[in-house]
């Protein structure tokens, strides 16, 4: 479901700066009802996650198994409460479900699982697993001649692993031009900054290296991460892309922002209710 | 006739080119079906179908954990992928993709094993693999299947290809030259065992390389008066439970015989059905738990106590006890 305003930039990136901070404010809402969650992650992403579902893909809510679909791989699971958020701006899932995030019976786990959620193309979590399912469906999709492209979601910390560089290596190998992968590089993960775990620059190099096209952009700033998009759909070379989108965690909310440990955020029910005032605030200015 | 006489006396065929061979022909009847590999499309004899079938072939480079993640991308994109490598990599380097890629999002693919056991003995503990059925039966939803001879591979591949369920197929193959002994043509049902020597005395279970050391074996104690029925368990999940608790009821013991640890295997997977239902005793023949030294595959069956030779004597000294 791409912007109506192909034609009107400005208009465009003002209505996506409307949708990201509604994402935003989505996965507040779902966090508060857990009281705790990967918030900061989808506060750093939600800008990326506008331009993938309101400038990029191609894709009917109504039917988000259409066979002739763009599809976006969730290769970080714990990554699910921004995509879900991004899924009910989206109009896939609806937004009375909110209040089911992290229930038993809920259709919103909170990490991603295909079988739970329309819209959740696979199973991811379990970090590494993503970018080689991506181009098992771009070698598949390319053998039924279809058009659509294969977006994959990474994160820095995924980085680490080991099955992401086999897969690296193959998507060139098979020149995947319908495969567009990003990377949230945040610099967070578990035990602290990525730069500290395992150092994972110069990320650019890396990947041109590998054989890829690379954009990287401040994931933040509409109007970079719009432009890397368009420039990864129409570049006519059968090479796989990638977008290195650095972002801030906790974006959106200041007090979020300013934390050290972001990676699991459990704070008071109070100060959901501050984050999401914070957040239109911010956005109203 | 002795038994190595008997052994002597039977045909071989290559696992290996059996496999190479069926692939090819399957390859005619669907479309939609494409083979995988992690730089073994000579050493695992699919070279006729990645000539044939340019288009159809992946080889991933060395590279297991990303090809089972390709392989589960292609079947959601519509293709029926089989995955052709050494069991060793494909059960145990790649385990997690072919739990969490394949079986939990609930897909199709058979991932084919060759070398399992000790079929690559001089390959040593690298290259063996004694280990793979019990990791890949304890996945959620795998299925797991241990043909025994070139007729069986063939038949098994075929059930495999046809089997309904959106279910992954595990496939343990041995590598080399091995007897030959099944009938052609005679079905092959996943889930369901063959009976292959009557008898109500003690009842052999095996399957893989092990079922012709059973069968000569119970070929052998007849001679000797002992009425030994042998059971070809292929399908190691969902096991034959029904069959395995006539066997129970019927006959006195039962020896279970496997290339493979242990722990873990055909022999557990006997113990755990028949805890649940009264049995005689019942003794297991396997690998022991430890690294198998190196040597050709049959030397080492031999010296490990995987023979025809090994089960009489088990056999009449169980008998004794009971």
């Amino acid at each position: 479901m791409r912007s109506e305003h192909l034609s009107n930039r400005p208009a465009q990136l003002a209505e996506l700066r409307i949708r990201a901070t509604r994402i935003r404010d989505f996965a507040l809402k779902m966090a508060a009802v857990q009281g705790q969650g990967y918030v900061g992650q989808a506060l750093g992403v939600a800008d990326v996650l506008a331009v993938a579902y309101f400038a990029a893909l191609v894709y009917r809510p109504a039917d988000p198994s259409w066979d002739g679909r763009d599809r976006f791989l969730l290769s970080i699971g714990h990554y699910a409460i921004a995509l879900y958020a991004a899924l009910i701006e989206a109009g896939v899932l609806p937004q009375s479900e909110i209040e089911t995030y992290g229930a038993d019976d809920s259709r919103l786990p909170m990490s991603g699982m295909a079988h739970y959620t329309p819209g959740m193309e696979i199973t991811g979590g379990s970090l590494g697993h993503g970018l080689p399912i991506a181009i098992g469906m771009c070698l598949g999709l390319k053998r039924k001649a279809s058009n659509s492209f294969v977006y994959v979601l990474l994160s820095d910390g995924e980085l680490n692993e080991g099955a992401t560089w086999e897969a690296a290596m193959s998507a060139s190998h098979w020149k995947l031009g319908n495969l567009i992968a990003i990377v949230d590089v945040n610099n967070q993960q578990a035990d602290g900054p990525s730069s500290t775990t395992l150092g994972f620059e110069p990320l650019s190099d890396k990947w041109r290296a590998f054989g890829w096209w690379v954009a990287r952009v401040d994931g933040n700033d509409m109007d970079a991460v719009l432009s890397a998009f368009d420039a990864a759909r129409a570049l006519p070379d059968a090479m796989p892309r990638i977008i290195l989108c650095d972002t801030l965690m906790g974006k959106g909310v200041p007090f979020l922002e300013a934390r050290d440990k972001t990676h699991f955020i459990r704070i008071e029910p109070e100060e959901w209710a501050k984050a999401i005032a914070d957040l239109h605030a911010g956005a109203a200015e | 006739m002795t038994l190595a006489d008997a052994r002597a006396a039977l045909p071989t065929k290559s696992i290996r080119q059996q496999f190479g061979e069926t692939i090819l022909d399957l390859a005619g009847e669907r479309d939609d079906f494409v083979v995988l590999t992690a730089d073994l499309m000579y050493a695992t004899g699919i070279d006729r179908f990645g000539a044939a079938y340019p288009g159809r072939m992946f080889n991933l480079g060395i590279a297991e954990q990303n090809m089972t993640g390709v392989a589960a991308g292609l079947a959601l994109s519509g293709k029926l992928p089989l995955i052709s490598g050494y069991a060793v990599f494909t059960a145990l380097r790649a385990v997690e993709q072919a739990k969490l890629d394949v079986a939990y999002n609930g897909v199709k693919v058979i991932l084919a094993g060759q070398s399992a056991g000790l079929s690559y003995g001089v390959g040593g503990p690298t290259h063996q693999s004694c280990e793979d059925v019990a990791i890949m039966r304890s996945i959620p939803g795998m299925i797991v299947l241990v043909p025994s001879d070139a007729v069986e591979v063939d038949a098994c591949l075929r059930a495999a290809m046809r089997h309904p369920a959106a279910a992954p197929i595990y496939i343990r193959l041995g590598r080399g030259a091995e007897w030959t002994f099944n009938a052609p043509g005679r079905p092959f049902e996943i889930g369901r065992s063959v009976r292959l020597r009557e008898g109500d005395d003690l009842t052999l279970v095996a399957n893989g390389s092990m079922v012709v050391e059973a069968v000569l074996a119970s070929d052998a104690l007849r001679s000797m008066g002992v009425a030994a029925r042998v059971l070809n368990l292929h399908t190691v999940k969902p096991l034959d439970v029904a069959a395995l608790e006539v066997a129970a009821r019927q006959t006195r013991a039962m020896i279970v015989v496997e290339e493979h640890s242990v722990i873990g295997g055909l022999g557990a997977a006997v113990l755990e059905a028949l805890a649940e239902v009264p049995h005689g005793p019942v003794r297991r023949i396997g690998i022991a738990d430890s690294f198998p030294p190196i040597g050709p595959p049959h030397d080492l069956r031999a010296s490990l106590g995987l023979s025809a030779e090994n089960i009489v004597a088990q056999a009449l000294d169980l008998l004794r006890r009971t």
